[in-house]
């Protein structure tokens, strides 16, 4: 407890959070109002909507979802958090203080959970914000169903794990923008592809956007199909799988190396 | 128990043998300088005892265990290494707030080491803005954190002024021979902690070359002194008579086994007038410059 106690105060005591809470806000806030703003407009196949209109419960189902969208930025907080001990060689004085050097991997996991909770309960507040004011404008009528709750709790799993996957990554490859490059190229190119190819999707559902994707899913079709997708829990278990994996590998490896 | 015993530690760097079969012991309230030329292995010695890099054979004890077997590190241990550094963005208390806090360790330490340090002005102040020597301070409040009792400081001189050095020297002292503290510092500048070692351990490459006592080192041996005068003739027998062995050389003359103030006394006696008179370096400094190279043979 006092480690993720420490690694929190690091954390609040350098700039970058909040930087990443910034960057994570807007781009949440775009996803929210490009969908607003495109709900129940033509341009689908047969000239249907792609987005379900504003008044209708799918368009909240889908509002609930984008939050973990912002997952990306978390999970460069998590790596950051890790890296940065490399960057400014504090790692000397963290190994010296806690020798037991996973122990301190299990500390920045422990931290990541809050982070990444943190930056959940924002989300979905600015999502709550966003559907409150939206949807009434357009004559609709709000809903808070069980299926809804499971999307929001899906986004918080979703941000805590990304945060988890950035840490075990960071630990894995301890070089800063190597490690942030390989999350921004993973995530936006890899697996984007992966997801979207159909040939690739039996791959595509173990990725963790793959994965994500399964804890959040509205059911609502954005033209790339989601039935592809795991179970919402066998979703959650893979993006966490990954976590525990990369950081378990890390401890074995990369963060037993001498520090010189 | 020995608050520092090192036994046969070896580590290899691919075909280096940085440290190749060292041992010696640190007691507690002495100053063991630990002292070699660049690249001798003086650094690598210091991380394998405090568990950063793992040893290929040997053992490494601070207070009789591993370092990485201390159930509170902090409160037993201080050291100040080299390429250790702090986070730019990070305040010079908060630096020390993450240290209590993961070492569970009271809050107020944190203002009292910069305190300790003569930091307490900047503690505020982001690390970006700090001076080489505003940053070692910095790291030796981080080592007095847990109020060890065993420091081990990697060139802890490195960046500091000459007034720097001085108030290092002061607080060495104070830690050790006041506080108890075992004290072990390297240094490649045997000048610098000259003045403050009880004992002495010299490496070079890798290998243990001498340790002792100073005193030990600077008594042994040959140590002369060297007198000039005109009228050896009559010196030489005067000296000999004393119990000195005089060796003539060129324009002067080496003479052991007296002090320098005896063999002015038996000069005055001897109506002699000396032009010089001379103590040849002591052993341990002929052994360090001929070590680093700086010796003229
Ligand atoms: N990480 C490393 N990889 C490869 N070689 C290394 C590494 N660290 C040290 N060495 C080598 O080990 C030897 C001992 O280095 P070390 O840093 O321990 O010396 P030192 O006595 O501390 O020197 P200095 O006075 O320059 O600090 C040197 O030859 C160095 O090149
Ligand atoms: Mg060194």
């Amino acid at each position: 407890m006092a480690l993720i106690k420490a690694e929190l105060l690091k954390l609040r005591t350098t700039r970058l959070w909040w930087v990443m809470l910034a960057v994570t806000i807007a781009y949440v806030l775009l996803q929210l109002g490009l969908t607003i703003g495109f709900a129940g407009q033509g341009g689908g196949p047969n000239g249907q909507p792609i987005f379900p209109g504003r008044d209708t419960v799918p368009f909240q189902e889908l509002m609930w979802g984008l939050g973990a969208s912002g997952a990306l930025f978390p999970m460069i907080l998590g790596v950051v958090m890790m890296t940065a001990e490399y960057r400014y060689q504090t790692i000397t004085t963290t190994f010296l203080t806690t020798p037991r050097r996973e122990r301190v991997v299990v500390a920045k996991l422990g931290a990541g959970v809050v982070v990444g909770l943190a930056f959940g309960l924002v989300v979905l507040a600015l999502t709550a914000v966003a559907v409150a004011v939206s949807v009434p404008l357009s004559h609709g009528e709000l809903v808070l169903s069980a299926k809804i709750l499971r999307i929001a709790a899906g986004v918080l799993a979703v941000l805590v794990l990304y945060t988890l996957f950035g840490v075990g990554l960071g630990a894995l490859i301890k070089n800063q923008l190597g490690a942030i490059v390989a999350a921004v190229v993973w995530v936006f190119i890899i697996e984007a592809l992966v997801n979207a190819i159909p040939a690739l999707r039996p791959v595509g559902k173990w990725t963790p956007a793959g994965a994500g994707s399964a804890v959040t899913n509205s059911g609502v079709d954005l033209g790339l199909g989601t039935d592809y997708l795991l179970p919402a829990w066998a979703g959650a278990v893979v993006l966490l799988g990954y976590a525990v994996l990369f950081s378990a590998v890390a401890s074995a490896t990369t963060i037993r190396r001498d520090i010189t | 128990m020995s608050a520092i015993e090192i036994r046969n530690l070896c580590k290899a760097f691919g075909p280096v043998r940085a440290v190749d079969g060292v041992s010696f012991t640190v007691e507690p309230a002495t100053i063991t300088g630990y002292l070699g030329p660049n690249g001798a292995g003086k650094t690598t010695t210091l991380r394998s005892l405090l568990g950063l890099c793992t040893a290929d054979s040997g053992t490494a004890l601070v207070n009789g265990q591993r370092y990485v077997e201390l159930p509170h590190p902090l409160s037993e241990v201080g050291a100040v290494l080299e390429a250790t550094n702090f986070h730019p963005g990070r305040t010079a208390l908060n630096h020390l707030r993450v240290l209590c806090t993961a070492a569970q360790l009271p809050r107020e330490r944190a203002a009292e080491a910069l305190e300790q340090v003569g930091l307490a002005d900047v503690a505020d102040k982001r690390v970006l803005a700090f001076s080489l020597g505003m940053r070692q301070r910095l790291a030796l409040a981080t080592a007095l954190i847990g109020h060890p009792k065993v420091l081990i400081l990697d060139e802890p001189a490195n960046g500091l002024d000459p007034a720097g050095i001085q108030w290092l020297r002061g607080f060495l002292r104070y830690l050790s021979h006041e506080q108890g503290a075992a004290v072990l510092v390297s240094s490649h500048v045997l000048a610098e902690v000259e003045q403050i070692v009880d004992n002495v351990v010299i490496i070079a490459k890798g290998r243990l070359v001498r340790q002792g006592s100073l005193a030990e080192l600077v008594s042994n041996g040959d140590a002369a002194v060297r007198v000039r005068t005109t009228r050896a003739d009559e010196l030489v027998p005067a000296l000999e008579r004393a119990g000195a062995t005089v060796e003539r050389h060129d324009g002067f003359l080496r003479v052991s086994g007296l002090e320098a103030e005896s063999i002015g006394q038996i000069a005055l006696d001897a109506k002699v007038v000396l032009s010089e008179v001379a103590q040849e370096r002591s052993d341990l400094q002929q052994v360090f410059l001929e070590l680093t190279g700086e010796g003229q043979g």
